[in-house]
């Protein structure tokens, strides 16, 4: 890292600030926010892993899934619960397949 | 478009097409803000207009609440200073007075065919910091702008048979 403008563009870092905020945040923010800020940095581990080429069909679609989650949240909390729950069944059935 | 219809039509847009807002329509929106009503006409507001792409993406950072792409951001502040003049509601009566200037600002947007979306989750201390905003002025909230990339379906609203009340609080409207 040369100097603060490659940061800034730096997936990694641009992650530790969103989560750094998000913390802050967290503290004021209506308690449903905690869970939208949870899907929303699990989006963007999911992209890093994309461009680190450490992904799997199976987590692309997770990623999906979670992104249609976020613009529910919006429109509909309960649906948006089921959704989370969708996308925690997904992820059990991940861990299993690839403990085969 | 006539006034009930953008009033209806405006949306949070958040997914926004990769096409810049002219100046010209920035500044009318900018213009819609400063004609909103204020308490004691005390206008406690300061607007701070953020289009260069790489300011955006810095903002971006620290607001955790900003996803998307937008191409035109507009800071809402309350100068502190001025809703003094207000009295001891002076910032309690600069938040409504804020409000209505963000409103204003939508509703000419969405007239202009431009989406909007108010922010509240953004770090105001990052904030201060990043933008040399003073302590006197308090940053409330971050309105976004930029071209649809589609308009969202709207979210139910509380009817008026709920929520107007005739003449004493119980008493409902019949619709």
């Amino acid at each position: 890292m040369k100097n603060s403008e490659n940061i800034l563009k730096n997936k990694h870092f641009q992650l530790l600030s969103f989560l750094l905020t998000s913390a802050r945040g967290c503290v004021d923010e209506p308690q449903i926010y905690g869970p939208l800020r949870l899907l929303d940095a699990a989006s963007r581990v999911i992209e890093l892993m994309e461009e680190e080429k450490k992904i799997t069909p199976e987590l692309l679609t997770l990623k999906e899934k979670i992104n249609r989650c976020i613009d529910v949240l919006m429109y509909d909390e309960d649906e948006f619960v089921k959704m989370l729950d969708d996308i925690s069944k997904d992820l059990g059935r991940i861990i299993k397949d690839n403990n085969k | 478009m006539e006034l009930m219809g953008i009033i209806k039509g405006r949306r949070a847009v958040r997914k926004f097409a990769d096409k810049e807002i002219p100046r010209e329509n920035l500044v009318k929106i900018l213009e819609a803000a400063i004609w909103a009503p204020s308490g004691s006409n005390t206008q406690s507001w300061e607007f701070i207009l953020v289009t260069e792409k790489e300011n955006i993406e810095k903002i971006k950072l620290i607001s955790p609440g900003l996803f998307g792409n937008p191409k035109a951001l507009v800071i809402v502040c309350i100068n502190t200073e001025r809703a003094k003049k207000g009295g001891r509601e002076g910032i309690e009566m600069a938040k409504m007075d804020i409000a209505m200037a963000s409103q204003n600002m939508m509703l000419m947007a969405h007239s202009l065919s431009i989406g909007s979306c108010p922010i509240v989750s953004f770090n105001k201390v990052a904030l201060k910091e990043l933008l040399d905003i003073p302590d006197s002025i308090d940053p409330k909230l971050i309105l976004i702008f930029g071209y649809p990339e589609k308009w969202p379906r709207a979210p139910g609203r509380r009817p008026l048979k709920e929520v107007v009340h005739i003449e004493k609080f119980g008493e409902h409207i019949e619709e």
